[in-house]
């Protein structure tokens, strides 16, 4: 064992860093948001910026014990810790509701969600049972257990009832696709009934997670934009659809796809890869059309239905109330915002927003640094999603690589969902913004989920 | 597919959504305004900020005309929300159906919009727009609606300010407000629904000079569009901003005694100080109270009593009505004559009854005396002498030469058009030139002898009061003048440039003097026909007319200037129906004058017989 004066060099700074960047970046917005003019003080306890000041020093000590706790340990305590969860979850459920979820355990401020420790707890236990099969991951019980980790927490979450937790839920799937999940043995079974198919594998049953997220991601991009017309530049008489948008750049990244294609394959692939692009263009088009004409030919409650769902609809006057006032905050703030402090349309004073300071979080800072803060912010998130794909590309143990994918995984599904909810390309889900909004419970979970990840990076040349 | 692969295909899924993402964003808040538009819609309102119109002053810096504050209960459609309209009438003292029909009347009244291109209608009231509710409340009205307001969301009180007058004189002049129409809103962007304008009077001439600079505030509204804070700290406001006072030339005090010693009579007083074309009073007989056409609601009940009063109190006289000037006529044609040297001051002519009527006097043996005895056959005399002056053999065609050299000098004193004065609305008179006579009577088909009436101020001739006392103003100052004008100063800066050159007339300096002593003595000699305006202590100049009229009595007009020396005021004096010049006018004359100079009036008795006077032509209601 080395010591632990060793551990700054070992920490993984740029990880860190960006962090950090995240951490202060939200602090600065939760106080220009919640300030009150009675309270100045970044340390008023009773405003909101304090209470988060509070949670994120809880959080930083909590760090400190994590760094203190011994990497292999957190295989070892995956079990225990994933049943305790399972206790709070069904405890929480027999608590008074609150905002109509029961999804609070304790009084008032001090109150936490445990479905936001549900997802460090399934992350441990998922990375525990894959890293330890001995047998290839891809048999159907092997895959039936791994799912079934992820269906306990997940059915239990969705009776509080909390959509947005339970949609980040299937960000582990995409864990479970990079350690191997295939379908295939499914697909298989399926197609080889039919008479004179012999397929010994399929592309599809091997990468159907992705596929089916591209199929997902294309259906409510469609279903969101279906109501939006679009101007093309020089266009300004010709409106266009939304599915038409949503074709017409599937087709644009086709044919960025094409040119490139030197770069993305070898010569012997070649033509298969330029069929492959080219069928799935067709493919996703016509599901992308099929969709729009779907929905538009569905009878009018049911078409309610979903777009209640989507968020289309959501508040009373039947508008979409919520995505139109975070779009308008997020585009008003112009190329370079309305100056710190400065957010008009999205301040908790104004209330056009709502939930300003903790889902909607990403529109006051878009409004008051405009374009410029925007894409910092987005930078910064990506650089640190890569960082952390790439630290888990480098641990030696499975469990730490499988631990360091569900970070990964969580943090992109909290990002993609909640700035997508603020541009209108994602449906109005309630989710936090990792590290950014206010609420106890996310930014302990958070803090903790990427302290661990930085202790088990720490101490990965120990594993042998 | 080597399984480790697969990580390429996550990488992938994190690239496509951050450059996604980015690509979105960069269009809405760079490429896009339409969120920008969006946010100015939901939450950052700009207000208006009316400042209150300019106070008037008068010359001695007495408050004519000031503002008083009133309130209007304002209403948003879209913030209202669950109207109990029963409870709301209630709170009015209205019924239910009034108020219905009061928003119908709302809508109705904004009208409709229509596009010119593609002839599409659209109304222009708009639900998200202020419109007035109940307009021009005083404060006891609005306390009793603003205690009950928050029940009623969507409706506030909004502060104005309208016009008050602490004297109730001069509203001819002053002029009154209005709502702006429709077709003014679209003209001028400073109008919104329910702002006032200018109608008439130095109200209307001096509206841009009034209406001060309007503030724009930006404020930062609430999702129930209560303003939070101003936008960007007030970086973008622009504060109201009252425009200057105006100081007028009037006398207010003079105003308001030309007024009651025109009380019961038709009429007009023009007062003007020769040194500066400053007017110090400017009375019509009928006149009214100003305070009768404040705001809508006295308007709506008080201008149509007053448009079909029987004595016309809304018609400005002085400057529309344009009546033949009578004897006081003589004095320019002597100038003219004097300057085109066909006479001399010493000439003299025969009172020769045959030609003209006259009353009996000794013969006139100078200018002076002719004007102080006002010979009629004299002026025939002397008319004839600038129309025919023999500059061609043909009668008719020297009769045309000499009429228009006539007509130039008497534009050259501001007649037979209209003076620049600083009050719109004005009549231009009637000087008659050659072509006019000739759409008469045909080309050379006329010559003295046919239109030997304007020589005494009758038959075609036309003068403003204006112009009379303009007149008097040129004698004053011998032979210039300055545009007869109300506004001394517009806050400090001064005279206007417009009113600081002097017109100089085509009659030289030098031969006012004969003109003058006649008018000293038409007051102050035996057998002058103006001694009514004689005073003890202020030697006075005038000349009395007698207006011929076939609506009826002789119209009686006076126009004098005084003291003779280094005269301070010239006025005119025309009352309609009231007989000699020398009964009525003359001394009304002395009394303004001894007002004016001497702020006391020595002979009550004087003042008494005019007050108390009702003619016998005006219509008592």
């Amino acid at each position: 064992m080395r010591k632990n004066d060793s551990l700054l060099s070992k920490l993984d700074w740029p990880l860190f860093i960006s962090f950090m960047i995240l951490v202060f970046l939200g602090l600065a917005t939760v106080y220009s948001v919640a300030f009150n003019e009675e309270n100045p003080s970044i340390f008023a306890f009773s405003e909101k910026y304090g209470k988060q000041i509070i949670w994120l020093g809880a959080s930083f000590f909590v760090g400190l014990l994590i760094f203190l706790i011994d990497a292999d340990y957190y295989s070892k305590i995956a079990l225990p810790v994933y049943i305790s969860v399972l206790v709070l979850l069904v405890i929480v459920l027999f608590m008074p509701p609150i905002n109509g979820a029961r999804a609070w355990l304790g009084v008032g401020s001090l109150g936490v969600q445990p479905a936001e420790f549900a997802k460090i707890a399934t992350a441990l236990l998922l990375s525990k049972y894959i890293s330890e099969l001995v047998v290839t991951f891809q048999t159907i019980k092997t895959v039936l257990t791994a799912c079934l980790i992820l269906f306990v927490p997940a059915f239990l979450i969705a009776l509080q009832p909390d959509a947005g937790t339970l949609v980040v839920f299937s960000s582990f799937l995409f864990v479970m696709y990079r350690e191997g999940l295939t379908f295939d043995p499914i697909i298989l079974r399926i197609l080889n009934t039919i008479p004179g198919i012999k397929f010994k594998s399929t592309w599809l049953g091997n990468h159907f997670i992705p596929v089916l997220f591209v199929f997902l991601f294309l259906c409510i991009i469609t279903l969101v934009l279906s109501n939006v017309q679009f101007y093309l530049w020089g266009f300004p008489n010709n409106p266009l659809q939304g599915s038409t948008g949503v074709v017409l750049t599937l087709g644009s990244i086709s044919l960025l796809l094409l040119l490139f294609i030197r770069r993305i394959s070898s010569k012997r692939d070649r033509p298969r890869m330029i069929l492959v692009i080219a069928l799935g263009f067709v493919i996703t088009a016509s599901i992308s059309l099929f969709v729009d004409k779907a929905f538009s030919g569905l009878a009018k409650h049911q078409r309610n239905r979903i777009e209640l769902v989507l968020g289309l609809k959501e508040d009373p006057d039947g508008g979409d109330y919520n995505r139109n006032r975070a779009m308008a905050a997020v585009g008003s703030g112009g190329a370079l915002g309305k100056g710190y402090m400065g957010a008009s349309v999205s301040s908790i004073e104004s209330n056009h927003v709502p939930e300003s300071e903790t889902d909607f979080i990403f529109c006051p800072f878009a409004e008051e640094w405009g374009f410029m803060g925007s894409i910092v912010l987005v930078a910064t998130y990506l650089f640190m999603l890569l960082r952390i794909v790439f630290i888990a590309e480098r641990q030696r143990a499975p469990f730490n690589r499988i631990y360091a994918y569900c970070v990964a995984m969580i943090l992109f599904y909290h990002f993609a969902i909640n700035i997508g909810m603020n541009i209108g390309f994602a449906p109005v889900i309630g989710i936090p913004l990792p590290f950014f909004s206010y609420g106890g419970s996310s930014i302990l979970s958070f803090c903790i989920m990427v302290f661990i990840l930085l202790k088990l990076d720490s101490q990965r040349i120990d594993v042998l | 597919m080597n399984i480790a692969n697969r990580k390429y295909i996550i990488v992938l899924f994190i690239l496509v959504i951050g450059v996604l993402y980015s690509l979105r964003l960069f269009y809405m808040q760079v490429i896009d305004d339409t969120w920008v538009l969006r946010a100015q819609e939901i939450a950052e309102k700009r207000k208006e900020i009316l400042p209150p119109r300019a106070v008037i002053f008068d010359r001695n810096g007495l408050k004519i005309v000031s503002n008083k504050t009133y309130y209007n209960l304002m209403f948003i459609e879209n913030n209202i929300s669950r109207l109990d309209t029963i409870a709301f009438a209630k709170l009015l003292n209205w019924t239910p159906i009034q108020v219905r029909e009061r928003f119908a009347e709302i809508k109705e009244g904004e009208g409709v919009y229509r596009n010119k291109s593609s002839g599409k209608k659209t109304p222009n009231y708009q639900k998200k727009r202020a419109y007035p509710f109940l307009k021009e409340l005083s404060l006891e009205e609005i306390t009793n609606i603003a205690l009950h307001l928050d029940n009623f969301p969507g409706f506030y009180e909004e502060v104005t300010s309208m016009r008050s007058y602490p004297f109730s004189n001069g509203a001819n002049i002053l002029g009154y407000l209005n709502e702006a129409t429709r077709k003014e809103i679209d003209k001028d962007r400073f109008y919104r629904p329910g702002s006032n304008i200018g109608r008439s009077g130095i109200e209307r001439f001096y509206e841009k000079e009034l209406r001060g600079r309007k503030g724009i505030r930006y404020v930062v509204t609430s999702a129930m569009n209560n303003p939070i804070e101003s936008y960007a700290n007030g970086k973008y406001d622009t504060i109201a901003k009252q425009a200057p006072g105006l100081k007028l030339g009037m006398d207010i005090t003079l105003q308001a005694y030309g007024e009651l010693l025109m009380q019961n009579k038709k009429g007009c007083i023009v007062a003007i100080e020769p040194e500066s074309g400053e007017i110090l009073a400017m009375i019509s007989a009928p006149s009214f109270d100003p305070n009768l056409l404040v705001g809508r609601r006295n308007i709506g009940l008080n201008y149509p009593k007053l448009a079909t009063d029987i004595n016309k109190p809304l018609f400005p006289r002085p400057l529309q009505a344009e009546y033949p000037p009578g004897s006081i006529f003589k004095l320019v044609q002597s100038l003219i004559a004097l300057q085109e040297g066909v006479i001399t001051e010493d000439t003299g002519f025969p009172c020769n009854k045959s030609v003209v009527g006259c009353h009996n006097h000794p013969n006139a043996s100078g200018v002076a005396q002719a004007v102080q005895y006002s010979c009629n056959p004299y002026f025939y005399a002397v008319v004839r002498k600038v129309i025919q002056q023999r500059k061609s053999k043909n009668t008719f065609t020297d009769a045309e030469i000499g009429l228009n050299l006539w007509h130039s000098y008497m534009n050259s004193f501001g007649l037979g058009k209209k003076l620049e004065t600083d009050v719109s609305g004005q009549r231009p008179g009637l000087i008659p030139d050659s072509k006019y006579y000739d759409r008469i009577y045909g080309r050379h088909q006329w010559a003295f002898s046919t239109i030997r009436s304007i020589s005494i101020g009758q038959g075609e001739i036309k003068l403003t009061p204006l112009q009379m006392a303009n007149i008097a103003a040129i004698i004053a100052n011998k032979g210039w003048y300055i545009e007869p004008h109300f506004v001394k100063s517009i806050g400090d800066s001064g005279p206007l440039p417009v009113y600081q050159k002097k017109n100089y007339t085509m009659v030289e300096a030098k031969n006012f003097s004969a003109v003058i002593e006649g008018m000293r003595r038409v007051v102050n000699e035996p057998g002058g026909t103006g001694s009514a305006a004689r005073l003890k202590d202020i030697m006075v100049c005038g000349k009395t007319g007698t207006v011929q009229n076939s609506q009826g009595e002789d119209h009686s007009v006076f126009i004098a200037f005084a003291p003779m020396e280094n005269p301070k005021i010239a006025l005119a004096i025309f009352v309609e129906n009231a007989g000699a010049g020398g009964t009525w006018a003359a001394p009304i004359a002395s009394l303004i004058i001894e007002k004016y100079l001497l702020s006391k009036i020595s002979d009550s008795d004087k003042e008494k017989r005019i007050i108390e006077a009702t003619l016998s032509n005006f219509n008592k209601p």
